[in-house]
């Protein structure tokens, strides 16, 4: 068997969201070599997905997209998309990597992303980068502006047919490509490993992710983007434009029955953003926002709530106590109404949860670094450097190390770069002293 | 010092302009008509290809731009989409890495100038204008190069507060030299202030005394209190600052009165700060040569109008800064909090005081400003407070009047749990309706009543006897007016400073070489400060580590065989030194011309406008591209 | 026999024991695909003439409305719908003029390029 490839690096991001990619800009740009390893199959993260961005309501790709490329572009950033860490763990003064990068079933050297093996695939499969509501193939690029450019293929879903390698032009299809293994060597990390969506599924007082009509955060996110699954906002059961969405808040945060007892801090302001967005797409629609608080607490932030209000979105105090499934596919909402008439009823069309965070990844069995309470990778100095980790030469950027919003995420992958740097110029100054 | 433009011969004078108009994602198509943009500027004589994307700015639209300039297409771009704040610099990039001169590029604006303030046929109409404009400018581009300036490899730092000492000491560890110039006698800000930090427990001296002793402890760190800087020069990488130092006796305090316990310096002293051992014994002007200025100049804590709940007209009605001040030099082991000699049986803390105020509700201040914003840190402060009182004087009952409870952050929503938990009694009312602060009346044991209509009990009407009434102030910016006018720094509505982007570019300016760090740019607890200073510091390490700066090269270029040597351009130019009249000889005779110093031209066109013999011009926007800009803007053929 | 004639060879070879290997699959994903081309099929020829609304299309089709706009969704994507004007609360999709092909040749996100 050949011997495991073995690469040297400077410093090793793990997670090519906006938390990493920061990051590798602000380590490149000192002229650091740089190792960005992302498990997706496109770098980007959540942010790529989102349609709008608060407070400024910039599309998310016009801010998403140039860090992008300009990460994939840098002479000395490395990018390894579609990999799984297997450990990360500290030889002296080396962090050692090893890591699996999953087969694509295409030649990443020769697919020039023309998408002919997409187009004449047979197989519909559910996007997930579309929420669901729409369609790709088991050949597919992953979604329109994903970096690399390079089509992969579904084998859970693939019949071999063989049509897709008949089509491409590069003779790029490889049905048997293998798994490969290979290892970073590098002197400091920054662990940009994101979060996830609560799951709804735990929630059986919202139905479990079952309801017609109730979707997620993530899946509003898509129903308005510009580019989503149907072009414009419809009720995923029967493509109603919908006169009446509500939006529940803290569904899966602040939440003891969940497990999750912590605010997860965006939540209100992405589903102010959503209803804003919203109310500009569906003039007519009526919007609801039930809340407990409303913690629009960063700069601008209170502004673009108030600015809500003022379009007509209605706020409600409230926590919602059960989802049911309604007439016609609508959806009723049980809560608690505080002008004293007790446990009240409302129905909507279409429900969104605002889901909260929970941390992509645990580095139990992987990497000795130590999570808090919350399962969030714990910091040991909160106050006067907020990116150190317990494992020395590893740092923590972003929603890694606790639900964060973007524009604190990416202040704080600047901090864990200044960090990075730092420990980097103490190491070689001891090397050296030691010479 | 100028690298001189080489191959401005390989390229002709009149361009093949490639034409790329961006979707942007719906924010520019949802109000213009892109593909109809397209069809007009596809007739446009020299527009050798338009093409649209959903949006430019990512990889397979910045390919497409690189395909047609490798393929030899076209050799002038234009690049219709959003302000060029945002985007310049990554289609510029995108130009150089396909092998041409970054300058061929010209940018539309066609969201913040069109899309997002016009709707309908107007909006294509303008939109087709500008970006034919920008067309018949690209024209006429040539390829420039940068001007190359060497950089200090020195940063300084204003404000002497966590934010400073943090970004000072990530910069002197990345090997950087470092000035911090403070203001006052101390170091550590606003956090002095504290006795611990929410929500972690961190006793606030120990903080600032961790930073402040690294900080004086790094040889590579000059700080410099009781100093202000007074005049301000250059440019990124070659900033001048004129700093006066004052000693400490003069308007603030005596140095004496700072040390009543015998304390030396180099010591924490609790509400003043860390006090270091340099302090200025004598006025002295210094001038400090830098690479680049980063602001730290934090916030302070709103000061209630009189009246407002009763403040500064009822001793009883302190601030969250005072309660804590009071507490913490007065600690006592009795059953109840003692305020001022006043046992505290029963007390209120309003929140929101100086923060999230709404025009038409809450009265303006008098400079006509309302601070509409969330202060951030004042929930977790309060209730940390509250359940600190709690604990240590279980006879004091608390009550909290609140809008919203903000615990965002990591560990603050146990805060919230923990005062509950402690019996703190929370009332909810509605901006609208916010608590009113009464005297009692004279048969009434508690000499304050707190009105409020409690939204949690569905808007009844509570009267709460207290003691004691403490206000949750908020944020407010530090006065900078000065360095404001000096620097010309951006400053939003909010009356903090202003970054060019929340997340493009979040610690910049849009004054090169000018970072932010900190509460001088919004409300953030300790953590995030630091968080933001060291964003800044790693912003400047990048900015100085290539060793040199460089600047954009739309400055005055002079054509000698035109320049008579008048004079009128240096009368008119604005920046001292930018022009200058020098000696030559043309044609064996010794005469005067004017010469330009590329670094300190602002390209501001004041000489262009004087010159009679249309000798001198701005490189990337001459006359000519002018004129053509113009008429094809009142053409009527760019909209039909 | 040639080498690259040998090569072929045992790609077909290595072609057939993977498809051999992956039986079961293969066999569920292509009933899979028979339905999705007759719901195609079916959801194509209700917007033959005048095109129609989900709930018209899954009425006439039998199939359930959610996935009929799950087709529609994906349909357009691909080029080979498009949607046409409100009728009530609902959208209306006919078939779009020219071939996928035809229209893929623009920009991947359907967009167009000229000249």
């Amino acid at each position: 068997m050949d011997a495991i490839l073995e690469l040297d690096f400077d410093a090793l991001i793990v997670g090519g969201g906006i938390a990493g990619l920061q990051a590798a800009l602000d380590l490149a740009d000192q002229d650091y070599q740089v190792a960005v390893v992302e498990k997706d199959t496109s770098i980007g993260g959540k942010m790529i997905r989102l349609s709008k961005v608060f407070p400024t309501l910039d599309c998310s790709s016009c801010i998403t997209t140039p860090k992008m490329a300009a990460a994939a572009h840098h002479e000395n950033i490395t990018i390894f998309t579609y990999c799984d860490l297997k450990s990360l763990e500290s030889e002296g003064l080396v962090l050692t990597a090893s890591i699996t990068q999953r087969p694509r079933y295409v030649n990443p050297d020769k697919c020039i992303g023309c998408r002919l093996c997409e187009y004449h695939c047979p197989v519909y499969v559910a996007d997930k980068e579309e929420g669901g509501f729409s369609a790709r193939k088991a050949a597919y690029i992953p979604f329109s502006n994903a970096i690399p450019q390079i089509a992969l293929i579904d084998v859970e879903n693939c019949m071999l047919c063989g049509k897709c390698a008949k089509v491409c032009p590069t003779q790029a299809v490889d049905y048997f490509q293998e798994p490969e293994n290979f290892t970073i060597r590098a002197k400091t990390a920054v662990l940009a490993t994101g979060f996830e969506l609560t799951p709804v599924e735990n929630k059986q007082q919202y139905g479990n992710g079952e309801i017609p009509n109730v979707i997620t955060s993530l899946q509003m996110e898509r129903l308005l983007a510009p580019h989503g699954p149907y072009n414009r906002v419809l009720r995923p059961s029967d493509g109603m434009e919908p006169d009446a969405v509500a939006f529940i808040q803290c569904a899966g945060s602040r939440d003891k029955s969940m497990g999750i007892s912590y605010c997860s801090r965006v939540c209100c302001m992405y589903a102010i953003k959503q209803a804003m967005l919203l109310s500009g797409s569906l003039p007519l629609a009526d919007i609801t926002v039930y809340y407990m608080d409303i913690r629009a607490f960063g700069k601008g932030y209170e502004q673009f709530y108030q600015n809500a209000k003022a379009m007509g979105i209605e706020f409600v105090k409230g926590k919602v106590a059960t989802i049911d499934a309604g007439a016609n596919d609508s959806v009723t909402l049980r809560y608690e109404d505080q002008n004293g008439e007790g446990v009240t009823s409302a129905n909507h069309d279409m429900v969104a949860l605002s889901l909260g965070m929970i941390p992509g990844w645990n580095p139990e069995g992987t990497c000795p670094v130590s999570t808090a309470a919350d399962r969030f990778i714990q910091t040991i100095r909160p106050k006067i450097a907020p990116t150190r980790t317990d494992m020395e030469g590893v740092f923590v950027a972003g929603a890694a190390a606790g639900p964060k919003d973007i524009v604190d995420t990416i202040t704080e992958a600047g901090a864990a770069a200044m960090e990075a740097a730092k420990y980097m110029t103490a190491m070689e100054t001891a090397r050296k002293a030691v010479a | 010092m100028t690298d001189k433009k080489t191959d401005k011969e390989t390229i002709p004078a009149k361009g093949k302009v490639g034409v790329y108009i961006c979707y942007c994602g719906g924010n520019i198509s949802d109000h213009v008509e892109v593909e109809k943009v397209r069809e007009s500027m596809e007739k446009i004589p020299g527009v050798e290809v338009a093409r649209t994307d959903m949006f430019m700015c990512s990889d397979p639209g910045q390919e497409m731009i690189m395909q047609d300039l490798k393929s030899g297409t076209v050799d002038r771009v234009v690049v219709a989409s959003c302000a060029p704040s945002l985007h310049e610099t990554t289609f510029r990039s995108a130009i150089s890495r396909a092998g041409a001169n970054p300058y061929i590029y010209e940018h539309a604006n066609i969201r913040e100038q069109v899309s997002w303030v016009h709707h309908g046929d107007q909006a294509t109409d303008k939109a087709i204008r500008l970006v034919a404009a920008a067309t018949a400018k690209a024209e006429g581009l040539k390829p420039l190069e940068p001007i190359r300036m060497e950089a200090r490899q020195h940063v300084t730092v204003i404000g002497g507060g966590i934010a400073g000492l943090r970004t000072a000491k990530d910069l002197a560890d990345c090997g950087v030299a470092v000035a911090l110039i403070e203001k006052s006698p101390f170091l550590g800000g606003q956090i002095a202030q504290l006795e611990r930090l929410a929500p972690t427990g961190d006793p606030a001296a120990d903080i600032v005394t961790e930073l402040a002793g690294e900080v004086l402890g790094d040889p590579g760190i000059t700080v410099h209190t009781c100093s202000l800087v007074e005049t301000f020069n250059g440019y990124v990488g070659n900033f001048t600052l004129g700093v006066k130092k004052r000693p400490p006796d003069t308007d603030c305090e005596k140095l004496s009165s700072l040390n009543p316990s015998g304390r030396t310096p180099g010591e924490f002293i609790p509400f003043k700060g860390f006090y270091p051992e340099s302090v200025a014994a004598r006025a002295e002007e210094l001038s400090i040569e830098t690479g680049v200025v980063v602001l730290a100049t934090g916030f302070k804590s709103y000061t209630p109008r009189r009246g407002e709940y009763g403040y500064a007209e009822f001793p009883e009605v302190i601030t969250l800064p005072e309660l804590i001040r009071i507490m913490a030099e007065n600690k006592t082991t009795d059953n109840c909090l003692e305020i001022n000699g006043r046992q505290v049986r029963s007390m209120a803390m309003i929140h929101c005081v100086g923060s999230r105020q709404i025009p038409g509700i809450h009265p303006e201040d008098e400079s006509g400003n309302f601070n509409e914003y969330c202060s951030r840190t004042c929930c977790s402060a309060t209730l940390d407070t509250a359940g600190t009182i709690r604990q240590s004087y279980p006879g004091t009952r608390i009550f909290e009047l609140y809008r919203d409870i903000r615990t965002y952050g990591r560990g603050q929503e146990e805060l919230y749990e923990q005062a509950a938990k402690n019996k703190v009694v929370f009332l909810r009312f509605e901006a609208d309706e916010s608590p009113e602060v009464i005297r009692s009346n004279d048969h009434d044991d508690f000499p304050l009543r707190v009105k409020v209509k409690d939204v949690l009990t569905f808007g009844e009407e509570v009267e709460v006897p207290v003691d004691l009434v403490v206000l949750a102030t908020g944020m407010e910016p530090n006065n900078v007016s000065e360095l404001v006018d000096m620097m010309k720094l951006p400053v939003g509505p909010d009356r903090f400073l202003l970054e060019v982007h929340p997340k493009l570019r979040p610690v910049e300016l849009p004054v090169g070489g000018i970072l932010l760090a900190g509460t001088c740019q919004a409300p953030m607890d300790v953590g995030e400060a630091c968080s933001a200073a060291a964003a800044a510091a790693v912003k400047a390490a990048v900015l100085l580590g290539r060793g040199y700066v460089e600047l954009d090269p739309f400055v005055a270029e002079v054509d000698l065989e035109k320049c008579r040597g008048t004079g009128a351009c240096v009368e008119a130019c604005l920046n001292e030194g930018a022009l200058n009249l020098v000696e030559m000889e043309v044609d064996g005779e010794m005469v005067q011309r004017a010469q330009v110093t590329s670094a300190l031209c602002w390209g501001c066109g004041a000489c262009v406008a004087v010159c009679s013999e249309n000798a001198i011009d701005i490189n990337g926007w001459t006359l000519k591209q002018y004129e053509a800009m113009v008429d094809i803007i009142v053409a009527d053929e760019a909209t039909a | 026999m040639s080498q690259t004639e040998k090569q072929k060879k045992e790609q077909k070879a290595a072609m057939k024991r993977l498809r051999q290997e992956r039986k079961q699959k293969i066999k569920d994903i292509a009933a899979t695909v028979k339905t999705q081309k007759e719901a195609v099929k079916a959801i194509k020829e209700q917007l033959q003439n005048h095109g129609g609304t989900v709930p018209q299309i899954a009425r006439e089709t039998g199939i359930s409305a959610d996935k009929v706009l799950w087709y529609i969704a994906a349909l357009k994507k691909y080029g080979e719908i498009s949607e046409a004007e409100k009728d009530g609360g609902y959208f209306r999709y006919i078939l779009s003029e020219g071939s996928p092909e035809e229209i893929f040749n623009g920009q991947p996100d359907g967009s167009q390029d000229t000249k």
